[in-house]
């Protein structure tokens, strides 16, 4: 009797977490470095009445759970900006930033300088190199970073290439592990270990936009509010319908 | 409905993306003036369902988690601090320079402001002084009678007095680095200060350690470039009017919920 309402109500549910997805999707539709995110759903079997006793079987009913928010890791486009300090990492691979919270990795390469010339990302954690954080001296001029992150300078009047470190660029086995952690940073998670990216490279003078689809978020956004409200309708017709039962049956002849 | 908040964040962030890039805009023709940009960051998540976590017993894990965002969140207007353009004015206290430094200039208060505007004049003393009468350090003085002002490529400035042939040296330019130039606060006027995320001021003579030279005659326009400036403000107008479109459909779905009940 009720098992309409509750499975109305589970469908309800999830695409209200749905739209929770996509309007944080849309909300950073002009974040750096994004990676958007996805809903599943599975079902769920109610199990049935264990009695045999009845004449039929009971019917099973299915509810609608989420299962998860997967992580679209796609490549974002990139953007010019010809800021020497701007990087898009093409591939796979991650820049590790050490945080006070471990180390953390991170698609937003739209990195700055602090006052003790390391480099770092926007919010002021060091950006790390292989062997360490990057560091540049006082008189450094003209930063260039190779495709492989190799960051050399010209320091003072010198007229060759002074090396200031490379970029750890790592990748994951399985990169749908890594745990978001706002701040434009992924933590590890059950991800597996950070190993060395092999295949990736990076672009100076580029930024990483958003992945966001802003045609996929709008016909996702419409498909959910459509479903929902088609679910409304749904149970406010059951609910007519129960109530002009009750008004039916409890109508005690004068 | 945590839709709607999220389209929130959303949404404030997109107003201030437009206020910095109304602002480049309107810095168009400023001398000197260094582009801003607002970078954003994803906020916390709600991890509801944590990936890895167990699945069963026999030590199967979720391959995927319910991870939940709560919006955006703008984390700083870094400036960038590339080299603008220099273009010929024909004034010759017109003071341009060629890549790192900034000229160093005495406030009233006895602070010192950074600028990369090179809009020089001289006041009643006859020193080099900045459009608002603030001097130009060190402090040089141009004597009344002297002609043929030049300024070097590495900031000598000299002058011929009558009855001699050869210029007279009267002081050197100095600029001044900074090891995180877009750590440098604005204070308006074209002015920047040091900051503890700039660093200590460095003050150096041009040319030499990597410092830019001089270009007398010249101004530095500002680095702001229209065409990005335009497809940016497109990209930021577009991205309100989805969150916009967010909320509504969040309205929406929570009126369809109330009217379910009569």
């Amino acid at each position: 009797m009720e098992n309409m309402q509750l499975i109305g109500l589970s469908r309800q549910m999830t695409l209200e977490r749905q739209i929770d997805v996509v309007a944080n999707n849309v909300a950073n539709a002009n974040t750096s470095g994004f990676k958007a995110d996805r809903s599943l759903f599975e079902e769920f079997l109610s199990p049935g009445a264990r009695d045999d006793n009845f004449g039929y079987r009971d019917r099973r009913v299915s509810y609608v759970q989420d299962r998860a928010t997967f992580k679209d890791l796609s490549q974002g486009p990139s953007e010019q900006t010809k800021n020497p300090l701007d990087i898009v990492v093409d591939g796979k691979a991650f820049l590790a930033v050490q945080t006070p919270g471990g180390e953390r990795y991170t698609r937003d390469g739209g990195l700055q300088i602090n006052a003790q010339g390391q480099l770092v990302t926007v919010t002021g954690n060091p950006v790390l190199g292989t062997g360490g954080p990057i560091v540049f001296q006082p008189g450094d001029r003209d930063i260039n970073i190779a495709a492989d992150g190799g960051i050399t300078v010209r320091e003072g009047v010198s007229r060759t290439d002074s090396v200031r470190g490379k970029l750890r660029l790592v990748e994951f086995a399985q990169p749908q592990k890594l745990l978001k952690d706002g701040n434009n940073l992924f933590a590890v998670g059950d991800a597996g270990a950070a190993l060395p990216s092999t295949t990736s490279n990076v672009k100076q003078g580029f930024i990483e936009k958003s992945n966001v689809n802003a045609v996929t978020e709008m016909s996702r956004m419409i498909e959910v509010t459509r479903a929902y409200t088609q679910i409304s309708a749904m149970l406010q017709t059951q609910g007519d319908q129960r109530r002009s039962a009750l008004e039916k049956l409890a109508e005690v002849p004068a | 409905m945590r839709a709607l908040y999220t389209a929130a964040t959303g949404m404030a962030a997109q107003e201030l993306n437009v206020q910095v890039i109304s602002n480049n805009i309107a810095n168009l023709r400023t001398t000197g003036y260094k582009k801003q940009r607002a970078a954003f960051q994803d906020l916390i998540y709600d991890h509801v369902r944590r990936v890895g976590a167990q699945a069963s017993d026999q030590g199967t894990v979720l391959p995927v988690g319910i991870d939940i965002g709560g919006g955006v969140k703008t984390v700083g207007t870094p400036r960038l601090m590339s080299q603008g353009t220099l273009s010929q004015t024909g004034n010759d206290l017109d003071v341009a320079i060629r890549g790192e430094g900034f000229f160093k200039i005495q406030m009233p208060d006895g602070t010192f402001g950074y600028t990369r505007d090179g809009t020089f004049q001289r006041d009643a003393q006859g020193r080099i002084v900045t459009t608002q009468g603030n001097p130009v350090q060190p402090t040089i003085t141009i004597p009344q009678n002297a002609s043929g002002l030049a300024i070097n490529a590495q900031g000598q400035v000299s002058v011929t007095v009558p009855g001699s042939t050869t210029p007279t040296v009267l002081g050197q330019i100095t600029l001044t680095r900074f090891i995180n130039k877009a750590g440098l606060q604005p204070i308006g006027d074209n002015l920047f200060t040091d900051t503890p995320a700039s660093g200590t001021p460095q003050d150096g003579i041009p040319n030499t350690d990597g410092a830019g030279d001089l270009q007398q005659s010249s101004l530095e326009q500002a680095n702001v470039e229209v065409v990005t400036e335009i497809s940016d403000l497109i990209a930021a107008q577009r991205a309100y009017e989805m969150n916009a479109k967010v909320i509504s459909a969040a309205d929406q779905m929570l009126q369809s919920t109330s009217n379910m009940f009569r």
